[in-house]
């Protein structure tokens, strides 16, 4: 039996043009507010294309799914891009039942997401 | 000369020992309690003045001969005196101390009294400097070398003949000065704990308090936003309706709703806001009662939800959205308008047992203020059942991290679809709690449970 971890451990690099943000863990009402603090400073701080890497992520709650639409709003209002790559089945379920797959861009991988705000930067 | 030392330095010890037990004992009577607090009274004074005037006749007694030399903490009292209560403590302690020196004369008793009462009235006077406080240990000790090389000082210019007092003195100062020391870094090393004690048991109280405060506060936002679930179940004849809302804290953010409108239809709705807790009530405050006005307004399932999300897309500022199951239903058609606003697909088990499962037709509110919204209809038969549930009933978890599951649940309502709808409810419930069985509740849970033919 594997046990599902209950923390998020959230990574931060810069890669190419964009901030890429490892989500690795669980995120729920306990741990998303984590995410939340990293994702607030990337943007304060003049970040305008995030990159999340969910192939690490093994749950998404309501209060997870809040936190990235929050950063999505904030990014869109400044011009910016937010882009999801590796969702696992489990939580690209979750985005399809609430409709966010339609708001928010999604990759399969962390290259496919990296490369589209390449192109939407040369745009 | 060795074993000299050693017993020297045991009767040292003892003297320390005696200083240890009086400063524990005497910090902890309700009169140091009130003069630490800052309290002046006339009672507290004679109290610290009587005490520690004993303290200072013990300091004389209890001198001893340190290789060869007189040494005693006679000033020792009337310092800690002054430190803790002031000039009028300290000096009426120092004269207490002094008032018995000379009562055994000899010739360095009048230096002798002279600084026993110096010591008292200038602890007071350091205490009054420092607002009334008690000195910083390195301040008090300090004070200590001072006043006992002042004591000392004084023996030279008084005692007479001189060269005895010379002798005297430079035989005794160096052990004097570092025993009054010592017995000052004892009292204000208790003090200065006792301070902090008390300052943490005050900090524990005041959160205490507050989070009393803080509870009672969430028992009556709790209170509240039960008041905004409907009172009862509208009765509806030829249909048998049950629904429940358990927060997972005293506070969440699922809600159902049951609203009458014309033409003896009824508005179904379940809803649950993202995050849980206070912020998630406060939004779900908003959202039921902007569905309620939408519903009434439209009395249409697309129309109502689309106006419902432009709303709430613009008082959502921090990402906060609602998933929302919006129904209305034609009781004498059998017949279901709705709108599925990201929400767990609600589950539709026929009266053969084959089961339909309500899918999304538009995303959460608050998501997009631009979301398109479709509505769809489903007939109801005799004998279906509606059920509409929030994630806390699929997601609830067993110790293992196992969730309950959408399947359990369908198999739950096909295997219970003869009984009402209030039995289907409490099986559904008491199998969850059972899966999580004492794991604490981890999301809120909400249940609608709808029958067709009471």
């Amino acid at each position: 039996m594997t046990i599902m971890s209950t923390v998020l451990e959230v990574t931060e690099r810069r890669q190419g043009p964009a901030d890429l943000l490892l989500l690795k863990g669980r995120m729920d009402a306990a741990t998303a507010p984590a995410a939340e603090e990293h994702l607030t400073r990337l943007i304060e701080g003049g970040s305008r294309n995030i990159v999340v890497d969910c192939s690490e992520l093994e749950y998404i709650s309501s209060a997870g799914l809040r936190v990235l639409l929050s950063a999505l709003k904030k990014l869109k209002q400044c011009g910016g891009h937010l882009t999801l790559a590796s969702l696992l089945p489990e939580i690209r379920k979750v985005f399809e039942i609430a409709g966010f797959h339609r708001l928010f861009a999604i990759f399969p991988g962390v290259s496919e997401a990296i490369d589209s705000t390449e192109r939407t930067q040369g745009s | 000369m060795t074993s000299e030392i050693l017993s020297t330095s045991l009767v040292l010890f003892q003297m320390m020992c005696v200083v240890v037990v009086f400063a524990y004992l005497v910090t902890r009577t309700r009169f140091c309690a009130e003069v630490l607090e800052g309290a002046f009274s006339w009672k507290n004074q004679l109290f610290l003045a009587v005490v520690f005037g004993i303290l200072s006749i013990y300091g004389t007694v209890s001198g001893v001969s340190v290789l060869g030399a007189p040494v005693n903490i006679r000033d020792l009292g009337p310092m800690v005196a002054g430190f803790l209560g002031g000039p009028i403590a300290g000096l009426a302690a120092g004269l207490i101390g002094a008032g018995y020196r000379m009562s055994l004369s000899g010739f360095s008793a009048v230096p002798c009294s002279i600084a026993t009462i110096l010591a008292g009235l200038v602890s007071g006077l350091i205490f009054l400097a420092n607002k009334r406080q008690f000195p910083t240990i390195p301040v008090a000790v300090s004070f200590a070398v001072i006043m006992e090389g002042t004591h000392m000082a004084l023996v030279l210019l008084i005692a007479r003949p001189f060269s005895e007092a010379l002798d005297l003195v430079s035989q005794v100062a160096i052990p004097m000065i570092a025993i009054n020391a010592a017995g000052m870094f004892i009292f204000a090393f208790i003090i200065k704990n006792l301070l902090l004690e008390k300052k943490t048991r005050e900090e524990r109280d005041h959160f205490q308090g507050e989070l009393e405060r803080k509870n009672a506060e969430l028992q009556i936002a709790r209170e509240i936003q039960a008041s905004f679930l409907p009172e009862h179940i509208p009765d509806l004849p030829g249909y048998s309706i049950a629904a429940e809302s358990f927060p997972a804290r005293e506070v969440g953010g699922d809600f159902y709703d049951l609203i009458s409108l014309p033409d003896r239809r009824v508005a179904v709705l379940i809803a649950d806001v993202s995050d849980k807790g206070v912020p998630a009530a406060l939004f779900m405050a908003l959202s039921s009662m902007v569905m309620r006005a939408t519903a009434i307004w439209h009395h249409q399932a697309a129309g109502t939800v689309r106006d419902a999300n432009t709303m709430i897309a613009a008082e959502s500022k921090s990402g906060m959205f609602v998933t929302l199951f919006f129904a209305i239903l034609d009781p004498d058609r059998g017949q279901l308008s709705y709108v599925n606003a990201g929400h767990n697909p609600p589950i539709l088990m026929r009266r053969d047992g084959t089961c339909e499962i309500l899918p999304a037709t538009g995303i959460a509110l608050g998501a997009d203020p631009d979301g398109t919204y479709e509505e769809k209809t489903v007939m109801l038969e005799r004998g279906s059942i509606l059920l509409l549930y929030t994630d806390g009933v699929t997601e609830a978890e067993d110790v293992g991290h196992r969730q309950f599951g959408v399947d359990r649940l369908i198999s739950l309502v096909k295997e219970s679809r003869e009984f009402p709808a209030d039995r289907i409810l409490s099986g559904i419930r008491e199998a969850v709690t059972a899966h999580a069985a004492g794991a604490p509740q981890f999301d809120d849970i909400t249940l609608l449970v709808m029958r067709v033919g009471s």
